[in-house]
């Protein structure tokens, strides 16, 4: 127990009894292996009865070199650890990712590819978004819409499944396009799944969204304002909750967004509350997106046609010359990258995705740098607690949806 | 199929508590009549002791463990605990029920850890104060007629105290000192947090919870909770009454027809006293993991099988309280009437204990349901839940139903009050509150929700505890 904070005045009083009593500060650890801190990340709380007065995060437990390990691997086989960065939604670092290399290639993916990026990362984003909504249920004692929204996840994983062959590291796409196509059926399975998410969020939106206790919880706590947000860096739904209107999507249109017909949900407090909210609300709008995407989707290849970039036909490795040299040359020195750097980013569910590649022409990344969206919310948790409850920490814990996947790379 | 799943069910519930409350009376008499050869009156009380508080209360709690995971695991659309089986029945799961005894036997063989520098009496001592005043509240509810079997009175009820209800009051403050005992005395800042919040909630709540019965008390002007002029039996009275071939019907003086906004209050803050969801800060096991936290095997098991006990117990004294104890709703002197009913009388004690405990099982499955489907409050919403709402609607019901009990001593006026307030209550949980009805409108406005429809922070809640629940 330290003594910090300690504000006891030991020179003695003349009337005793009005004299504050000797009292000091609590410090407690949360983490970094607590049931509220999902991912391991400890919390070191000074307590001043039930106020938090001081919070220090401490991150660093689920590090593994994402950038060093990138260093040491070819263009392509840097996708299977970018699946490990967010987990909830491994479709949106894959995507990501190889968006950045195509910018910085200097290459454009066919239309058809493009619409199966938006497809895997608005159902991820479905996905991450169940979850976060969900916990943040569980941690404040509801565990049924928890499970509700563990079901519609699991919808969702299961036609992520069918898509890529994993369930969390899909290790899906590839430069230049995409490693396959949709399989047979697979959309109207997607239109049914979206009937059933959109019943679990509605269920869960009646179990919460209205729910008193769940409203007396969230709103007004961890308010962060506008201004604060942006001087911290916030980005995606955490920010749009303070009322700014910024979504990649919309910003800087990637993939097909600009085709599609869809809204950014905004909130104006702040708080954990709109946090939530901007969740469920984003939700709805990316059953929306997928409906429309599924049903615009051209026809055509899911890959550029150039045998520098993307493995050849199996048969035209087996059966002629080209075919084995582009093979083996793609597959022993790597995609060649041009020299440059290029910084692109994504929306994730979280935020802004940023990647900031540089090549020296090696056919390995010379520098491999993930802008991961819930750092930069992640420091501002000091800021959103102290002076507040312990109790409120937990749902302000949940909102800001730190995966310590991401953070921690 | 499924129906002859329930029908089944529910011809075994209601036979064991028939059965039970049948031996129940049949050792009754019995003892009484050993006891009067020795010269002893009384030792019908024994037989309470034995069958209701040590049999039924405790297999109604130990059954509860599973039934409470189970009905949970139904509302969220799973199966549920199915995994331990009996021998010789490796394909049936049983409803789960097999899982009592690997729970048991998980308890009882763990270590009973304790932590370095706690303190050792007092860790050994918090499980069972926070287990026995729990399990005594139940010693003043009466869950049968009194009635003579072989010759001699024998009442349903361990000790038939003047003052029943402030028993349960006393004893229900002592289950206090269990939970903050187990948190000072576990050396952990988490369990000490635990056990500063949940002392703290079940002394505030106690307030709330003793006005809440004035209101019963002074309408019946006793606090006598059983034997013929104790709360309980004097709830058969009927407001208004006619008789219809022989059998009486009308509307019994029921608490929670005469005093409707007492019983949600009562609901409420001995909800809070049992510390279980949406009261379970002291728990909070995704903040502080709770005032038990460093308790392990059989001593863990004792703060689990309390929080159960306090469920029925709740119950029971709910039913007691507030829902005319064992009587049936009306018919109850016709059925007491019957010749042949006079001629058995354990078959008598027998129907109507069974309609208590299927009271009971109702406002247990009621506490469940709530249990699985609100969030946790936060301490202070708690605090501010029992002083600055329960409290003052306590002392305005208390106040209106005393003025109308002494303008109209039939409790009629007291009724017709009730229903006022049960229709206010209704009114107000079936329409939609104005931030729906104002997200509609956005929402019809924007033809479709979405952008924008969230709508500005509102205080403007209806501030009722009816919206809490």
């Amino acid at each position: 127990m330290a003594a910090a904070g300690d504000e006891y005045d030991p020179t003695p009083s003349e009337h005793e009894l009005e004299a504050h009593l000797q009292t000091r500060n609590m410090v407690i650890n949360l983490g970094p292996s607590h049931p509220a801190t999902h991912g391991t990340v400890r919390l070191r709380i000074e307590l001043d009865g039930e106020t938090i007065v001081k919070m220090d995060t401490e991150i660093g437990f689920l590090h593994r070199g994402f950038q060093k390990s990138c260093e040491n691997v070819t263009w392509t086989q840097v996708l299977p650890y970018t699946d490990r960065l967010d987990y909830t939604a491994s479709l949106q670092n894959n995507f990501g990712y190889l968006t950045a290399v195509e910018t910085l290639m200097g290459i454009e993916i066919p239309e058809r590819a493009n619409y199966i990026r938006v497809i895997g990362a608005e159902l991820h984003r479905i996905a991450s978004h169940l979850t976060t909504a969900g916990a943040t249920a569980l941690e404040l004692g509801g565990f049924s819409p928890f499970l509700y929204a563990m079901e519609g996840r699991e919808l969702v994983i299961d036609r992520v499944t069918e898509l890529t062959g994993a369930r969390l590291t899909t290790s899906y796409g590839r430069i230049g396009g995409l490693n396959r196509d949709l399989p047979e059926g697979w959309g109207d399975k997607v239109l049914k799944s979206l009937v059933k998410i959109e019943e679990v969020a509605s269920e869960m939106d009646i179990l919460l969204s209205r729910n008193r206790i769940f409203t007396d919880r969230t709103k007004g706590t961890g308010v962060i304002t506008a201004e604060d947000a942006l001087d911290f860096g916030f980005t995606g739904p955490c920010l749009r909750a303070c009322g700014i209107n910024y979504d990649i999507r919309k910003a800087k249109p990637y993939w097909a967004y600009d085709k599609l017909d869809f809204n950014v949900a905004l909130g104006h407090n702040g708080d954990n509350f709109d946090r939530y909210y901007m969740r469920m609300l984003e939700i709805t709008e990316s059953v929306k997106i997928i409906r429309q995407c599924l049903r615009d989707i051209p026809e055509g290849p899911v890959t550029i046609d150039d045998w520098r970039i993307v493995l050849p036909p199996k048969e035209d490795v087996y059966n002629s010359i080209e075919g084995v040299i582009a093979h083996f040359k793609l597959v022993m020195e790597g995609v060649p990258v041009p020299v440059g750097e290029v910084y692109h980013s994504t929306e994730s569910p979280n935020g802004e995705l940023g990647w900031y590649l540089k090549s020296d022409g090696s056919g390995r990344p010379y520098k491999c740098h993930v802008r991961a969206p819930g750092f930069q919310i992640l420091s501002a948790m000091g800021r959103l607690c102290e002076g507040r409850m312990l109790a409120d920490l937990i749902p302000t814990f949940d909102t800001i949806n730190m995966i310590g996947g991401e953070v921690e790379q | 199929m499924r129906i002859g799943l329930i029908l089944t069910s529910a011809i075994l519930i209601c036979g064991a508590f028939f059965t039970l409350m049948g031996a129940a009376y049949g050792l009754g008499g019995y003892l009484e009549d050993l006891g009067r050869g020795w010269n002893i009156t009384g030792l019908g009380h024994l037989a309470n002791i034995a069958i209701v508080m040590l049999v039924t209360v405790m297999v109604f709690s130990t059954l509860l463990t599973i039934a409470d995971r189970k009905w949970g695991s139904f509302i969220q659309d799973r199966v549920g605990p199915n995994r331990a089986r009996l021998p010789y029945l490796e394909n049936s799961p049983l409803g789960g029920i097999p899982h009592i005894l690997t729970d048991v036997f998980k308890m009882l063989t763990k270590e009973a850890f304790r932590p370095k520098n706690a303190n050792k009496l007092l860790f050994a001592l918090a499980p069972m104060l926070a287990f026995g005043p729990v399990f005594a509240l139940f010693a003043v509810v009466p869950s049968g007629p009194t009635l003579k079997v072989f010759d001699y009175p024998v009442e349903m009820v361990s000790t038939n105290l003047d003052f029943g209800i402030l028993y349960l009051f006393a004893i229900a403050s002592l289950a206090v000192y269990g939970t903050s005992l187990a948190g000072w005395a576990s050396n952990n800042k988490f369990a000490l947090l635990g056990g500063v919040r949940a002392s703290s909630q079940m002394i505030s709540y106690e307030v709330a919870l003793g006005l809440s019965l004035v209101g019963m008390m002074i309408a019946f002007s006793t606090v006598k909770l059983a034997g013929p002029d104790g709360i309980s039996e004097m709830q058969m009275q009927y407001l208004w009454s006619t008789k219809v071939w022989g059998i009486d019907l009308g509307l019994p003086a029921w608490g929670i027809f005469i005093q409707p906004l007492g019983f949600l209050l009562f609901f409420a803050a001995a909800f809070a006293e049992t510390k279980r969801p949406p009261f379970d800060a002291p728990e909070g096991e995704s903040e502080i993991v709770g005032y038990f936290l460093e308790y392990s095997g059989m001593q863990f098991g004792m703060f689990m099988i309390a929080e159960y006990i306090e469920v029925v117990v709740l119950g029971g004294a709910l039913v007691a309280i507030f829902f005319g104890g064992w009587a049936l709703p009306f018919g109850n002197e016709a059925l007491m009437g019957m010749a042949f009913m006079k001629a058995h009388p354990v078959l008598l004690g027998a129907i109507f204990g069974m309609v208590f405990w299927l009271k009971v099982l109702l406002i247990v499955y009621l506490q469940l349901v709530i249990r699985w489907t609100m969030p946790r409050f936060r301490y202070d919403q708690i605090q501010k839940l029992g002083w600055q709402i329960l409290l003052p609607t306590g002392l305005v019901n208390l106040f209106v139903s005393g003025a109308l009990i002494l303008w109209d001593p039939s409790l009629r006026a007291l009724a017709l009050f009730g229903f006022v307030v049960i229709g206010i209550f209704g009114f107000l949980t079936l329409t939609p509150s104005r931030q729906v009805r104002r997200e509609a409108e956005a929402a019809a406005d924007h033809g479709g929700h979405g952008h924008a429809a969230l709508p500005a922070h509102h205080d403007d809640h209806a501030a009722l505890p009816a919206n809490t629940h």
